[in-house]
């Protein structure tokens, strides 16, 4: 999902900074805000945060014949909310950028906008959407994690797509024509993540469920349910 | 039982049908070079601005790692660094749910 350094018009590096920098600012004011709440909070931050680093370091074949990379966004956009995963995404971005020429610092701020903004708020969208129904929680994360890492990829597309419409069809034919690279490669690795997750998110549960339930994530019956029958 | 490690199972099946597309992919599939998406479209972006792929260059200076060996040597070690946390962090929670049983106990 890196758009690389150069490859982005200056114009819309400025656009995607402007909406990724209050975002991020959002985030590091709530990520102050959870930590004074909760110190508990912390070592959760660390696992949701440290599963970011490793998938996304993890470049995987796909059945288009080129790779790509999952994000591992979801279960911090579901403990923390989009804002703080934001937060951690430019960590990772910015090492990325510094250090392996994923990406760069003019294109930092669209894919940040990709993969720490609109990813995790559709995920947090969903989560929200289905927390207080019947639906069981793992499927939730599930869903969460694998639609998260298919909306980052989306949003690349989209973010490419308007700095460079197509001659013949303009934004619409040239949007098909990212999506085409970008989201169907990203299908199948986006569909392991979600499951993947929800298994770590089970050991999440068995270990630690009074963070989970002191925190809000899910209600105590729900975690409870989960507890007896996965 | 089936029950009990039913998300371990899926997994498991996730992972060897994953693996299986990438061995079917990589043996039929002529001119599959699995390069990162990201290159493939930045091929799409020179093509569309009907530039070639060089003249794109970083409007910021930036570091390139000299080769793939460097470059996977960095990406290992970002990988570590959020193993060590994960792993640290599932360890800690371990330790306090045992205390927790030993400190019914006494």
């Amino acid at each position: 999902m890196h758009i690389m350094e150069g490859f982005l018009p200056w114009q819309w590096c400025v656009v995607w900074w402007l909406i990724a920098l209050p975002c991020l600012a959002f985030g590091v004011w709530q990520l102050k805000k959870v930590m004074e709440k909760d110190r508990e909070a912390l070592p959760l931050l660390g696992v949701t945060g440290g599963f970011i680093f490793i998938l996304s370091s993890l470049k995987l074949p796909s059945v288009t014949g080129s790779c790509s990379h999952p994000t591992g966004t979801g279960l911090s956009a579901i403990c923390f909310g989009p804002w703080v995963t934001s937060v951690i995404c430019a960590i990772v971005l910015l090492f990325q950028a510094l250090f392996l020429a994923h990406g760069g610092l003019s294109v930092l701020g669209a894919n940040i906008v990709s993969m720490g903004i609109v990813g995790p708020l559709v995920g947090y969208t969903i989560y929200r959407l289905l927390k207080d129904t019947s639906v069981n929680i793992y499927l939730t994360v599930f869903l969460v994690t694998a639609l998260a890492d298919m909306f980052t990829y989306v949003t690349t597309s989209l973010e490419l797509a308007l700095a460079y419409p197509a001659e013949v069809g303009g934004f619409a034919s040239s949007f098909v024509m990212f999506l085409a690279i970008f989201a169907v490669t990203q299908v199948p690795l986006a569909i392991v993540e979600g499951i993947v997750l929800a298994l770590v998110f089970k050991y999440i549960v068995a270990l630690k469920p009074d963070i989970l339930i002191r925190m809000k994530i899910f209600s105590e019956k729900q975690i409870n349910a989960a507890r007896g029958d996965a | 039982m089936a029950q009990k490690y039913f998300l371990e199972i899926l997994a498991v099946v996730a992972v060897l049908v994953f693996c299986g597309l990438f061995l079917y992919t990589s043996s039929t599939m002529t001119g599959a070079e699995f390069a990162g998406s990201d290159n493939v479209g930045s091929g799409l972006i020179a093509q569309l601005s009907g530039k070639s792929v060089e003249s794109f260059t970083p409007l910021i200076p930036q570091y390139e790692p000299p080769s793939g060996e460097i470059e996977s040597c960095l990406f290992a070690l970002q990988a570590a660094l959020g193993g060590i946390f994960v792993g640290g962090v599932f360890g800690f929670w371990l330790g306090q749910s045992r205390r927790e049983i030993v400190t019914e106990n006494m």
